[in-house]
């Protein structure tokens, strides 16, 4: 992984920063609710405790054993339907109906009260409807109809059945069945209505005529058995409560309801006996826009409200949210809703009268500061945070080029450094004040401490033999001396010995210097243009002359060089001498000068011993040699002085291992015609 | 009476050695440690032949500042340099000052007794009427063996001593290639052949400064040189 990605990912930690925020936001925005919930709960208690003076607007069930949902609620209209089998008339929501039975057959009902009436609507799914035959009582006992039954009870088990039977579609004549018989009763104004897949009824019945239980019952013929019932609203064997909104608890409610606040007051299973005052707040104001990208980001980061639709009173009047029903169990709760624009806050207080159970308070406030509020800190918080972690992210990808610029810059210049041998060289950020410019000064000072060294060792050997010429000419100049001396035989070969020791030390010594005359006459040196095959056709053969136990193939093409040909022979020289120095008697040295583009080569081949590869990069330095230990002629000069000549000529030299020997080939630029 | 020669050398076992060893040769040598004194002698009485060591201990270039004011004081006295110093730029500066031969320590006493012999040899030559015996005619080229002279085209060639014995070896058989070997020994010098290939530059060079289209020297590539016949 490379800085600049090392640092892209170090960047990333600036994430934490919207981590953090949103963090604050949740904290805040729960401290706002739960502080909404506690003020609306205190208030929610206070109308409990109200409430709790008016035991009797709570209803009272009749028998003990009711069922939840045996209820049937009556609806307060504001507009009087008229009875037409038709329930689009009514003032309620299709979501008021409500239901029994089950899947298809499911009927649905409503029941409402406007004035001195309650309205009764039933919608049956019936593919076949019986009629009731012309003349005939629709009683219990009474001929197998299609009938719809709704089953008072009044206190104390009071019992009667409303039948609804029709001998044709349209108005119908409604039986009072009572322990006194069945008659048919004026007062009450019904309408069956054929629909297709079933039949519809709508009436009108006094409200004094109903008891305090109600129940429907409707019977089909074809479905059912001899009794004929096809459905029951309640499952207990009476009705359940016929429960309605209390007028009484519907005033008390409007004072105390506060302005913004939503009451809903409800009997002791949940069904709605009050409801005043409205959320105000969402409808008054206008609600920011909240673009739709940032409502998702909301939703993930802050804790998701339900739906605020779910905190309107239910449609059928039974309210069964899950904190009314903790209320309602005796447990005081809370919950919130999330609308456009703001929040619903709703607590749910039970209302005790002595410890018994009356029924529930709901108490729900809109609001739109929670939302606003961190609408608003999101949003700067998105917005700061995008451009902090851009800024930052950028700065970082930045720096990180910059500085893997400088340093691969360093690098390269370093390394270009020691492949040129310009070891004093200039390296990048050196004036830095950084650990940069402290890493650049540092490698200067080794490329120059190498720089100096490598120069050191250029000259040692020049420098060396200088400083033992003196000593060399004081031993050679005593010994032939010495000769003048009278000797006996013994001690004449003793100064022969050290006078040939003497000798050969002065080999030693030149050759030593001889690398640095070289460069002074390559310095020196005319360079004249002149065809360097000609030259090697007659070197070829001094060196057959030279080396007679080897054998010296020589094949080359004409081809203009621009130099000193004394120079190249010497380093052709050096380099015939190395190749017989590791070839053996009888073997073949090849000689090769051929053109190639822009240049020709002179290649020298010859049989042996590869080269060892620690040396590979070294072998044309000063001082370095592949001959063994025991062999102190060669001091590794002789390649250096050829590389010193090849590059003098602005050539360059190589070797390389071939199958079976050893391969030096050196290239020189062609003469510019 | 025996000829003056004057060692000037820093080194004293150097200078011991070829103090006895020319007086055993006959001549009678004056040792001198440095320029100074040297300098002080030699205002007194000037020698015969003066052997000079560039480097005079401290004094790193001392040999050349003497040999200077020595040149200037006597036109013909015989000055050799006889020096560690064996690059080809001190060589060259030497000759340059006028310095009658530039010699290495490399090489042996008996060498450096013949070529001192052979100078002092010259010198009496130039004093003496010529003889023709003593002289090699090849086309333009005259050489005097006797005063270890070289004309071209009668104009005189100014050789060192060494450069003398490298063109009388070549010249004496034209045609015949010598190699760097017997170039050597008829040099009687020690030298590599880097300096054979510089000197036989160098005699070219003071050829062609008489007549620039000298072209008797050639190089036979691989072997040697040689005198072209005409």
């Amino acid at each position: 992984m490379n800085l600049r990605r090392q640092l892209l990912v170090v960047s990333l930690m600036t994430l934490v920063l919207p981590w953090a925020g949103c963090e604050f936001i949740r904290e805040t925005e729960s401290a706002l609710r739960l502080g909404q919930q506690e003020m609306l709960a205190s208030t929610a208690r206070a109308i409990a405790d109200s409430l709790s003076q008016y035991p009797e607007a709570f209803p009272t069930e009749v028998g003990g054993n009711v069922r939840a949902g045996d209820q049937l609620y009556g609806h307060p209209l504001e507009i009087e339907p008229s009875i037409d089998g038709y329930f689009e008339d009514w003032p309620l929501d299709e979501d008021a109906l409500q239901s029994f039975g089950s899947g298809e057959q499911a009927i649905r009902y409503a029941i409402g009260l406007y004035g001195a009436y309650v309205y009764l609507f039933v919608a049956v799914p019936d593919s076949s409807p019986v009629y009731l035959p012309p003349g005939a009582l629709p009683g219990t006992a009474a001929a197998r109809v299609d009938r719809i039954e709704l089953e008072s009870l009044s206190p104390p088990y009071l019992e009667e059945r409303f039948i609804f039977a029709a001998e044709a579609p349209g108005r119908i004549v409604t039986y009072l069945e009572a322990a006194t018989g069945t008659t048919a009763d004026p007062t009450v104004h019904a309408r069956w209505q054929d629909v297709p897949g079933g039949y519809q009824l709508e009436a009108r019945i006094p409200r004094r005529l109903l008891g305090v239980n109600l129940g429907i019952i409707v019977v089909d013929t074809d479905r059912a058995g001899d009794r004929g019932i096809g459905a029951k609203s309640f499952d207990a064997a009476v009705p359940g409560p016929f429960v309605r909104p209390s007028e009484e608890l519907q005033d008390v409610a409007g004072k105390l309801v506060q302005p913004g606040m939503r009451l809903i007051v409800t009997d002791a299973s949940g069904w709605r006996l009050a409801g005043a005052g409205s959320i105000g707040a969402l409808e008054r104001r206008s609600a920011p826009q909240v673009s739709r990208w940032r409502q998702i980001v909301y939703d993930v980061i802050v804790e998701a409200g339900a739906d605020a639709a779910l905190a309107e009173p239910a449609a059928s009047g039974y309210e069964q949210q899950r904190y009314i029903r903790s209320a309602l169990n005796g447990e005081p709760a809370s919950d919130w809703f999330r609308a456009e624009g703001g929040a619903v806050v709703a607590v749910a207080q039970p209302v005790l009268d002595n410890g018994v159970l009356l029924g529930g308070v709901v108490l729900q406030r809109g609001t739109d500061e929670i939302l606003s509020l961190t609408n608003r800190g999101l949003s700067r918080l998105l917005s700061i945070s995008v451009i902090v972690t851009l800024l930052v992210a950028a700065g970082l990808i930045g720096y990180a080029s910059w500085l893997s610029r400088r340093i691969r810059r360093l690098s390269l210049a370093a390394e270009d450094a020691l492949a040129g041998d310009e070891l004093n060289a200039e390296l990048p950020s050196a004036a830095a004040k950084d650990e940069l410019g402290d890493l650049s000064r540092s490698f200067s000072n080794v490329l120059g401490t190498l720089g100096e060294y490598n120069a050191y060792l250029r000259t040692l050997a020049s420098k060396l033999s200088h400083e033992l010429r003196t000593p060399l000419a004081i031993v050679s100049s005593s010994l032939d001396n010495l000769d003048h001396e009278n000797l006996d035989n013994s001690a004449r070969d003793y100064t022969q010995r050290a006078k040939d020791g003497a000798e050969r030390l002065r080999r030693i010594l030149n050759a030593m210097s001889e690398a640095n005359r070289v460069e002074e006459l390559m310095q020196n040196a005319e360079l004249g243009r002149f065809d360097l095959h000609a030259v090697l056709s007659a070197t070829a053969q001094a060196y057959r002359d030279a080396y007679p136990e080897r054998r010296f193939e020589y094949s080359g093409e004409a081809a203009d060089v621009e130099g000193s040909p004394e120079l190249l022979i010497q380093m052709l020289d050096k380099l015939v001498d190395n190749a017989v120095g590791f070839s053996a008697p009888g073997d073949t040295v090849v000689l090769e000068l051929s053109r190639f583009e822009g240049g020709v080569s002179l290649a020298v081949e010859n049989p042996g011993p590869p080269l060892p590869d620690r040396l590979r990069g070294q072998l044309f330095d000063s001082l370095v040699s592949v001959r063994g230990q025991g062999d102190n002629r060669h001091l590794g000069l002789g390649l250096y002085v050829a590389r010193l000549i090849a590059e003098g000529h602005g050539g360059s030299i190589a070797a390389a291992n071939t199958d079976d020997g050893v391969r030096f080939v050196v290239s020189l630029p062609r003469a510019q015609s | 009476m025996g000829r003056r020669i004057a060692i000037v050398e820093d080194e004293a076992a150097i200078r011991d050695n070829y103090a006895a060893a020319f007086e055993r040769e006959g001549y009678v040598v004056d040792s001198y440690p440095a320029r100074e004194p040297a300098l002080e002698a030699f205002a007194a009485r000037l020698p015969d032949l003066v052997v000079i060591d560039v480097n005079l201990a401290d004094d790193i270039e001392g040999g050349f500042e003497l040999c200077r004011e020595l040149r200037s004081r006597a036109e013909d006295l015989p000055i050799i340099f006889l020096t560690a110093r064996d690059s080809e730029f001190d060589a060259v500066s030497g000759l340059r000052l006028g310095a009658d031969d530039y010699l290495t320590k490399d090489i042996s006493l008996p060498h450096l007794m013949a070529r001192v012999a052979a100078l002092f040899r010259r010198l009496e030559a130039l004093k003496k009427p010529d003889t023709a015996d003593s002289r090699i005619r090849r086309g333009e080229l005259l050489i005097d063996t006797e005063r270890m002279t070289v004309h071209w085209s009668d104009q005189p060639v100014g050789l060192t001593l060494t450069e003398f014995w490298l063109v009388h070896a070549m010249a004496r058989y034209p045609g015949h290639v010598k190699n760097r070997q017997q170039l050597m020994d008829a040099a009687q010098a020690v030298l590599d052949d880097n300096t054979i290939t510089s000197h036989i530059k160098r005699i070219r060079r003071k050829f062609i400064a008489v007549d620039k289209d000298f072209d008797a020297i050639e190089t036979v590539y691989g072997m040697g040189y040689r005198w072209l016949a005409d």
